[in-house]
């Protein structure tokens, strides 16, 4: 079912979703939470993230996320998106800065 | 298979459910089940003697049953029980009905509650166009209410 | 309480079917969150009620009937951006308006404080029949035959919880006007209904069916020249049924009606709407005069009245002051009364977000409505304001007042008059966004004089191929492209939704995001030079075609 993941060098895969409460953009962390910040995204190699996504997906309803899925990005600190899709995502609107991620607490 | 009563038609079971297509060859058949992609007018060679139509929903967003019956009452003039099986949520229970559905086959999971499907049916006071229920205007303008 | 202008007067019995409304739908919420309802089932059912997941958030787009609103819903909406979303809402080309950063948790909650004022977010997404638009100066205009509004909440009236038609294939979208010029582009809606008066003093109704824009844009179809007031809602019964029972639901992208009447043409659409007709019991689906009269009264008529000398002294305010004679030329439109004047608000200014307006400037316009129009608001299928019947000898303090909150953009139908969706800021389907690029658009041509010299110009901007901005319908129109994860534009030219409707024509490659804004600015230097007399750009472009502009477009420096 799943498109083949190709990773240029460099990259790596994250997961991502919102949650189902506010609807807010997440990134998901190795430990099991889900944070607001891509920074605290586990960068995952593109063997593993298959088996780590289906385990998240199945767990999505007990951790109020939808809609779980993977998403390439540079592994630089922080990490930063390949699309613009998913740079919109992980940093706020680009047309009001005042709500970039970064500064939204 | 549990069954729920939305009107006043008391739900029967029937042992024997055949396909429009069956009909023809099977005299002894009082229920058919049609599939949403069936045409109702194909039943009416048989109307008479049927007693049971069953409408099968393959998921809860296709809307065809609701025209379906539609057509059984308000075209055919079908006055056995019509019953919705499959994917359905309570949330339909009035809009089946109000479109001539009496009984539902009851989702296996959480959507196969009664109390939702008690729930949803009296859920809204009043209607803003007519159904193919008995209803009385509460004017003013379009509004109705069922006629008990 | 006096009864509302422009709109319906809610009743007790209305109220508490908008509470039954909430009531459902708080339940739905409490569903989906214990895991009864998986996400499948709970999308379309908080879809039916307006709620969307966008990138960020929710989306709650609430209903504006016939895009009229009085001050007092207004003012409610303000306060709801300023509690629960973050100080602004977007106006929609559909005449709703949508909050960005909303909560699943406090929808209930702001649900219940729209029912407040007798609004709600019913039907205003979802395969079902959608909010119902019309003709934005109804009940004002000079050129008006039939005011279409209360047809207008007769269907929303019929089409609220329809038994029958609220799992479609695909969504439904209902366009009503009463004026021989379309505002409504009737001919891009699945069914578009243009009234007039019939002889009997009931209006008759010409019915097209089948238009659309999305991936397929469709011009549509007459299916009926003259049905009667009474067999209205038969007729439109008729209409949805054979498009419930036929629509495909294999294909989300063929799915609409308008795939269904290209599919089978027509004539045999218009024969099966016959035969579904002919089986009906007419008299059960039968609009009687009395029950359209009931639905008539609960409409305050504006008691217009004006001094002799209004028209005289807004002539001489004119001449006095060109800067508010420039705004009067563009943004007014002639009333049926000879002392008032209709007067449209941009929420276009120079270098903003088509459509955005904060809660500030949304309290301001319903203080504005109170003072200026009988607190009557409409909201425009080209995302602004309009406020239909203002005295001519007051227009002046209106525009001064708009001023002062940043409201009196002089750009109405011109090229800063930008229609632009959502786009990739916040949007989930989109390939690009459709904002920054109308800022710029917009910040380029902000002189208001060379906006009048260019005259009238409609840039329409869609960030993905659904069509939202309308860019087929624009006289150029923008959409967004992803080309390996970059930003592109496709370009048309010559597209229209007024009378004469038309789809623009692709003029070639679709062009990085960067080279845009120049290009485009070489379409219209094309025109300024290329124009004879007082030919706007569409004559031009007809008279010359399109290759001049698209090598304009093209020509690289
Ligand atoms: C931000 C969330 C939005 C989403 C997810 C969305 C989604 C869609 C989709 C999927 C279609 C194509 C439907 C089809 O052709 O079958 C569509 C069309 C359309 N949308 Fe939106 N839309 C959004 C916002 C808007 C806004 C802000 C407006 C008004 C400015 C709008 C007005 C329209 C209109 C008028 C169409 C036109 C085409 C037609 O119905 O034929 N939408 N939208
Ligand atoms: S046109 Fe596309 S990008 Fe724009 S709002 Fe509609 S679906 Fe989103």
């Amino acid at each position: 079912m799943k498109r083949p993941v190709r990773l240029e060098p460099g990259q790596k895969l994250v997961l991502t979703a919102n949650r189902l409460l506010d609807g807010r953009t997440v990134w998901w962390g190795a430990d099991g939470t889900w944070d607001l910040h891509i920074g605290r995204a586990s960068l995952l190699d593109a063997e593993d993230a298959d088996a780590v996504l289906a385990r998240v997906v199945a767990e999505a309803q007990r951790d109020g996320v939808v809609g779980v899925y993977d998403t390439a990005v540079q592994a630089a600190v922080p990490p930063e998106p390949v699309t613009v899709r998913e740079k919109i995502r992980a940093h706020g609107p680009t047309v009001h800065p005042e709500f970039a991620v970064e500064t939204d607490q | 298979m549990k069954l729920f009563e939305l009107g006043e038609r008391t739900a029967q079971v029937h042992d024997v459910l055949v396909t429009v297509t069956e009909l023809a060859d099977r005299d002894d058949a009082r229920a058919v089940l049609l599939e949403s992609a069936d045409d109702p007018a194909l039943v009416k060679p048989y109307l008479n003697r049927l007693e049971l139509v069953v409408l099968r929903f393959p998921i809860f967003r296709d809307g065809r049953g609701f025209t379906q019956a539609r057509e059984l009452r308000e075209y055919l003039r079908f006055s056995g029980e019509i019953r919705a099986e499959g994917h359905i949520l309570p949330d339909q229970a009035a809009f089946l009905r109000r479109c001539g559905v009496d009984s539902v086959v009851l989702p296996k999971n959480g959507n196969g509650d009664p109390a939702l499907w008690e729930k949803q049916l009296r859920q809204f006071p009043v209607a803003y166009q007519r159904s193919v229920l008995p209803e009385r205007s509460v004017g003013p303008g379009l509004r109705v209410e069922e006629a008990s | 309480m006096s009864l509302p202008v422009g709109h319906y007067q809610y009743d007790r019995i209305d109220r508490d079917f908008l509470q039954a409304r909430i009531a459902e739908f708080e339940g739905q919420v409490q569903r989906r969150l214990d895991g009864t309802l998986s996400e499948d089932e709970f999308k379309p059912l908080r879809l039916m009620n307006g709620l969307y997941l966008q990138l960020h958030a929710y989306m709650l787009r609430v209903a504006i009937p016939y895009g009229i609103l009085d001050s007092r819903q207004l003012r409610r909406l303000g306060e709801i951006a300023r509690r629960y979303d973050r100080d602004y809402g977007h106006f929609t080309t559909r005449q709703n308006i949508q909050f960005n950063w909303i909560r699943l948790e406090d929808t209930p909650a702001i649900l219940r404080e729209l029912a407040e004022v007798d609004m709600h977010a019913i039907q205003t997404s979802g395969n079902c029949i959608r909010n119902v638009t019309a003709d934005e100066y109804a009940g004002a205009a000079a050129d008006e035959l039939v005011d279409p509004r209360v047809h207008a909440e007769i269907l929303r009236q019929w089409s609220t919880l329809h038994p029958e038609f609220t799992f479609l294939p695909r969504k439904f979208k209902i366009a009503i006007s009463g004026s021989p010029n379309d505002r409504v582009a009737a001919r891009f809606h699945d069914i578009g209904i243009l009234a007039r008066p019939g002889e009997d003093g009931a209006p008759v109704f010409r019915i097209f069916v089948g238009g659309g824009l999305g991936r397929t844009p469709i011009i549509g179809e007459e299916l009926f020249d003259s049905v009667r007031e009474e067999h209205l809602l038969a007729t439109l019964e008729a209409i949805v049924r054979v498009y419930n029972a036929h629509g495909r639901r294999d294909n989300i992208y063929k799915a609409r009606i308008k795939i269904l009447v290209q599919a089978i043409g027509v004539e045999a659409y218009r024969e099966a709407v016959e035969a579904e007709l002919a089986q009906m019991n007419l008299e059960r689906y039968r609009l009687t005069p009395e029950a359209v009269a009931a639905i008539r009264s609960r409409f305050a008529v504006p008691l217009l009245e004006a001094p002799a000398d209004a028209d005289a002294v807004l002539a001489e305010q004119r001449r006095a002051d060109p800067i508010f004679d420039r705004w009067v030329r563009s943004n007014t439109h002639v009333h049926r009364d000879p002392g008032h004047i209709i007067a449209t608000i941009s929420l276009k200014p120079a270098g903003g977000i088509p459509g955005d307006a904060t809660s500030a400037q949304i309290g301001r316009l319903a203080d504005l409505a109170d003072a200026y129009s009988f607190g009557e608001i409409r909201i425009t299928h080209l995302q602004n304001v309009v406020l239909g019947h203002v005295r001519k000898d007051r227009l002046r303090d209106l525009w001064l007042g708009l001023a002062e909150v940043g409201l009196a953009e002089a750009n109405i139908g011109l090229i800063g008059d930008i229609v632009a969706c959502p786009g990739l800021d916040y949007c989930a389907l989109a390939n690009a966004r459709s904002i920054p690029i109308a800022q710029k658009l917009g910040a380029r041509f902000a002189d208001t004089a060379l906006q009048a010299e260019i005259g009238a110009l409609r840039i329409n901007i869609s960030g993905c191929i659904n069509a939202c901005g309308h860019h087929h319908a624009g006289h150029i129109g923008l959409l967004g492209v992803d080309k390996r994860g970059e930003e592109f534009f496709q370009l048309t030219v010559g597209g229209r939704a007024e009378n004469g409707a038309a789809i623009g024509t692709i003029l070639g490659a679709a062009l990085p995001e960067d080279e845009t804004v120049d290009a485009i600015a070489r379409l219209v230097d094309c025109y300024l030079g290329r124009r004879e007399g007082g030919e706007t750009f569409l004559d031009t472009l007809t008279r010359l075609g399109h290759e001049p502009f698209r090598e304009a477009a093209y020509e690289t420096v």
